[in-house]
C-alpha cells in the first residue's frame, strides 16, 4: 500500500508541490513563502516534499533513521513549530485532494488510503514535536545555568562590608544557592556586615521572605550582620500585608543608606577631602 | 575513653576551643565543666570557638543553646565564633536560631566583641 501511495505521489509530485505552495502562501504568520525569492522557495519546497516522501519509499512500517533525518533537516529550515505543523498538514491534505481528483483514490480504496496516509503523517508530526520540545528544554536548561552563574555573587565593597545584589525571582533552588554563596563569601571575605540588596527582586512573598530570613539568621551565626536594603514601597506594602516579621534585622530603602549604616556599624564614615593644589 | 574539652582562662574570660565533632556524652560533660569553671573563676565572658567543626546535629545544637543560656544566668556572656557556613545552614534548617547569641567570625573578633559588650 505504501508503495502504491508513494508511486502515485511521485507521479503527481509537481502538482502536489504547486498547490502546496499555493496553500502555504495563504498562511499567515511565517512570511517565508511571501518574501523569499522564487528559486529558494522552489528548492526548499522540493526538499521538503522529498523529505516528506522519503519515509514512504523505504518500507511499510516507520523507518527510524529516515524519520530522524527528516526531523533534523526540517528543524534546520528554522521555521516555527506551528508553521512546520501546518506544512505537514497541508502537504497531506493536498496529496489527498490531488490523488482523489485524479481518480487514484476512489470509494473502494478510500479507507485503506486514509489509513496509510495517517500512518505516514503521524510519526512525522510526533517526531517534529519531540525535536522541538527537546530543543526548548535544552535552551531552558542552558539559561538556568547561565542565570545561576550570573546570580548571587557577594561583592566586597569595603573592608568588612560586602554587598549581594539580588536580581530576578527567587525560588527555592536559587535561595539555596544564595545562602551558600552568601555564607562562603562572608567567611572568605571576612565581612562583618553584609547588605542584601533586593531592589531587583520583583515579588517578595512569604516564601522569598522566609528564605531571606533564613539567610540572615545563618549569616548571624557565622558571625556577621545581615542588612536588607532596597525595599521598594510596594515590597514594604506586601511584607506588612502578609504579616512577615522582619523586626530582627535592619532594613533600609536604598543601598546608599544601608551602606552608611554599615559603615557606622564598623566605626567608619566616608568624608569629603579638600583638593590640595600644588 | 574520657575526652574532655579544655577550657582556658584568660583574665576574666574563658576560652573554649572545640577541636572535634562532639558526641552526646562529651557535650553534656562540657556543659557541666563549663558551668563549674564559670563558678570557680567568676568569669564574665566565654568564647566558644567552633572553627574545626563541620557538622552539628540537633542535640549538640540544643546543648550549646542551653549552655549559653545557663552561662548567661550565671552572669557570663557567651560569644560563638567560627561557625562554618555548612553548620550555619544546618542550624537554620533545623530551626535553631540561637537568638540573642553573640557570634563572630573568629576568636580575635569574638574577644573584641565580648570586651565591647562587657564595657557597656
Amino acid at each position: 500500500m505504501n508503495k502504491e501511495l508513494s508511486e502515485n505521489i511521485k507521479h503527481y509530485i509537481d502538482d502536489i508541490i504547486t498547490s502546496w505552495q499555493e496553500k502555504m502562501k495563504k498562511e499567515k504568520g511565517e512570511r517565508f513563502f511571501q518574501y523569499m525569492p522564487n528559486d529558494v522557495v522552489e528548492k526548499t519546497s522540493r526538499e521538503f516534499a522529498e523529505l516528506m516522501t522519503s519515509n514512504l519509499l523505504v518500507a511499510d512500517d516507520v523507518n527510524e533513521t529516515k524519520l530522524t533525518e527528516f526531523t533534523e533537516k526540517v528543524v534546520r529550515f528554522g521555521w516555527s513549530i506551528k508553521f512546520v505543523n501546518k506544512s505537514i498538514e497541508n502537504f497531506s491534505e493536498v496529496t489527498f485532494e490531488i490523488l482523489e481528483s485524479e481518480g487514484v483514490i476512489n470509494d473502494s480504496n478510500l479507507r485503506n488510503y486514509v489509513k496509510t496516509i495517517m500512518a505516514w503523517i503521524s510519526p512525522l508530526r510526533d517526531s517534529i514535536i519531540e525535536a522541538y520540545s527537546v530543543e526548548w528544554e535544552r535552551t531552558v536548561q542552558l539559561q538556568k545555568v547561565a542565570l545561576q552563574e550570573l546570580s548571587a555573587s557577594l561583592i566586597p565593597v569595603f573592608d568588612k562590608v560586602s554587598v549581594m545584589p539580588l536580581v530576578g525571582t527567587i525560588d527555592t533552588e536559587r535561595a539555596k544557592l544564595i545562602m551558600e554563596n552568601l555564607l562562603e563569601g562572608v567567611v572568605k571575605q571576612r565581612a562583618e556586615v553584609v547588605l542584601l540588596d533586593i531592589t531587583g527582586v520583583p515579588v517578595v512573598d512569604t516564601m522569598v521572605a522566609h528564605h531571606i530570613i533564613q539567610a540572615a539568621d545563618a549569616v548571624r551565626l557565622v558571625g556577621a550582620k545581615c542588612m536588607l536594603v532596597g525595599i521598594r514601597p510596594e515590597i514594604a506594602q506586601t511584607i506588612v500585608a502578609l504579616g512577615i516579621e522582619l523586626n530582627d534585622f535592619t532594613t533600609t530603602s536604598t543601598l546608599r543608606r544601608g551602606m552608611q549604616q554599615a559603615l557606622k556599624l564598623t566605626n567608619r564614615k566616608v568624608v569629603e577631602v579638600e583638593t590640595e593644589w600644588m | 575513653m574520657d575526652v574532655r574539652i579544655p577550657i582556658l582562662k584568660l583574665n576574666d574570660t574563658l576560652i573554649v576551643s572545640v577541636q572535634w565533632e562532639l558526641d552526646d556524652q562529651t557535650a553534656i560533660q562540657f556543659q557541666e565543666d563549663l558551668l563549674e569553671k564559670i563558678h570557680d573563676t567568676n568569669a564574665r565572658g566565654v568564647v566558644i570557638d567552633l572553627t574545626p567543626i563541620d557538622f552539628i546535629d540537633s542535640f549538640i545544637a540544643k546543648v550549646l543553646g542551653d549552655v549559653i543560656h545557663m552561662s548567661r544566668l550565671m552572669g557570663a556572656k557567651v560569644v560563638l565564633t567560627g561557625i562554618q557556613p555548612g553548620v550555619a545552614i544546618t542550624l537554620v534548617e533545623l530551626g535553631i536560631r540561637l537568638k540573642n547569641v553573640l557570634t563572630a567570625l573568629d576568636l580575635e573578633n569574638g574577644l573584641d566583641k565580648l570586651h565591647k559588650e562587657l564595657e557597656e
